[in-house]
């Protein structure tokens, strides 16, 4: 057997995919703050301060990435969610749903900072602007989908239930963007974008990349420790669980 | 204007909420590992031959 | 026996849910009213006053609709689910899909279509511009559907369930969202002198979708849910 279709079919073995996890998420976890804090240390020491928005432009290294991945992780969790119910394979259901806080943090991420750097922009908190409104029903979304997992008992049909609203969910996503592009065009006057028409400079792009680089890092050492604990939870009257936690008396949890 | 308050605000965010993603799946595995040990010693036969002791 | 058509299955289940309403008709007339109590509470929120009212009218009276909608999802699959008809229809040799359709649009033409024929009278409550009445009528007897075919897909996921109340609304209204605004938003549109068929043809086309799409996700929660 191809050892890489082998690899996948071990993987859907709870103790096998624990191990995984354990050994794998610490690196991640390293590496993304790694990279993380070169990026930050650019756009916080390196980059200029932008000639219109003073150094409140430097939120959008943090603000700019979070909104990536706060849709990113919301398609992925999609994907593994269809995966899951056309195949019924038990590890996708556990990544799409392990997906869902860490896409909800994002996205909490992303509406605190616009509405942080709203206020010198802007002069309030909050603006009911396409891109902040879509953001803030895209974490419903999130909430809808760790609701109803949290909502059903059966584990596995509570994660096929909210895979499917999931799915459902990144359906309606565009309509929803598109919804409230059109609808904020009816009011007319209103403020510019979040980014201004200044163009980026070529070195105010290089931390931004790092950033992209480190939080798709975090989100991936997130995923395996959260798949981790669900797997765990799923699993826990199992003998290999009782052997696990039997030889961890003693030490902290890895 | 002084941004800085904002910037410090906003880059305060992103490290909370990162280290509550990070704190969250850690204590859950370590409760889990910890219900799971405590049932293992509930279930746990005592030897009846031994003398009863206070250790477990 | 032969199998029946999709056509006779239609004729059953409608004939059945008709009589089963008919058993209790006034809860046919119980949207309509908490429409009117919507109304009457932002009345009273807003002071009365007549201009106020005007420019909140069309956008009030589709939140009332909406709202409406979201409570009435309750009776889609409930009673079905209680006493055990909803595994029959798993068993059915008609597809679940199309079983759910008939079921959707009866619910809408029992639950959202008095409330339809009702808005004019509310809408003279909130003094709302003869003008705007029938955009608005159009955009609700569009988007109703819509919603009760979103809704449809959420109260399948939360069926037997005993305390959804307000998961249910908290999963649908996010769905609710793109109708909401080119319904209202059609309308305030036209007020402000813009054309709204564009807002008018996107609700259609979303309908369209909805008719064929949201039927066959249904079929697949109630499949998760019975699991």
């Amino acid at each position: 057997m191809n050892p890489v279709v082998r690899w996948f079919h071990q993987l859907g073995s709870p103790p096998y995919f624990d191990r995984f996890a354990a050994r794998w998420a610490p690196w991640a976890y390293a590496l993304a703050v790694l990279v993380m804090a070169y990026g930050l240390w650019g756009a916080l020491f390196n980059v200029p301060a932008d000639y219109q928005q003073g150094d409140s432009f430097r939120i959008l290294y943090i603000h700019v990435p979070s909104a990536w991945m706060s849709l990113f992780v919301f398609a992925l969790m999609a994907f593994y969610a269809a995966i899951a119910l056309i195949w019924r394979i038990k590890l996708c259901e556990i990544l799409a749903m392990a997906c869902a806080p860490i896409g909800a943090a994002f996205t909490l991420i992303t509406l605190a900072t616009g509405s942080i750097w709203g206020k010198p922009m802007w002069g309030t908190w909050w603006d009911w602007d396409p891109r902040l409104t879509t953001e803030l029903v895209l974490l419903f979304l999130y909430f809808g989908v760790i609701g109803l997992y949290h909502a059903i008992d059966d584990r596995r049909a509570a994660a096929r239930a909210a895979g499917l609203l999931a799915i459902v969910g990144v359906a309606l996503l565009p309509v929803i963007r598109y919804s409230v592009v059109w609808w904020n065009s009816l009011h007319q006057g209103q403020t510019i974008s979040l980014f201004g028409k200044s163009t980026m400079d070529a070195s105010m792009i290089q931390p931004l990349i790092w950033m992209i680089v480190g939080t798709k890092l975090w989100f991936i050492g997130s995923l395996l420790m959260r798949a981790r604990a669900d797997n765990l939870r799923r699993e826990i009257g199992k003998d290999w669980v009782r052997q696990l936690a039997a030889s961890n008396a003693g030490d902290n949890a890895r | 204007m002084s941004y800085q308050n904002y910037v410090v605000a906003a880059y305060a965010v992103f490290f909370v909420v990162l280290l509550w993603d990070f704190l969250a799946p850690r204590i859950g595995i370590r409760q889990l590992l910890k219900t799971a040990k405590t049932r293992v010693t509930r279930q746990t036969k005592p030897d009846k031959n031994e003398p009863l002791t206070r250790e477990s | 026996m032969n199998t029946p058509s999709l056509f006779e299955s239609a004729r059953a289940l409608l004939v059945r849910d008709l009589q089963l309403l008919w058993r209790r008709r006034g809860d046919a007339l119980q949207p309509a009213l908490f429409a009117l109590l919507v109304v009457m509470l932002f009345a009273l929120a807003m002071g009365g006053e007549p201009q106020a009212l005007a420019r909140i009218a069309a956008p009030v009276l589709w939140l009332a609709s909406l709202l409406a909608g979201l409570l009435a999802l309750d009776t889609l699959f409930r009673g079905d689910a209680e006493d055990g008809s909803l595994e029959q229809w798993l068993l059915a040799p008609v597809p679940l899909a199309w079983l759910v359709l008939v079921r959707v649009l009866v619910h809408w033409t029992t639950t959202a279509l008095p409330l339809l024929l009702a808005t004019p009278l509310l809408a003279e409550l909130l003094h709302l511009p003869h003008a705007q009445l029938p955009l608005l009528l159009a955009s609700l007897a569009l988007g109703t559907p819509l919603l009760s075919l979103l809704g449809a897909v959420v109260a399948a996921l939360t069926v037997g369930m005993r305390r959804s109340g307000i998961l249910v609304a908290l999963l649908a209204l996010p769905l609710y969202v793109p109708v909401l605004v080119f319904g209202a938003g059609s309308v305030a549109a036209a007020a402000q002198g813009l054309d709204p068929t564009g807002a008018l043809l996107m609700l259609a086309a979303g309908l369209v979708l909805a008719l064929v799409l949201a039927p066959l996700a249904a079929a697949a929660a109630i499949r998760i849910a019975l699991s």
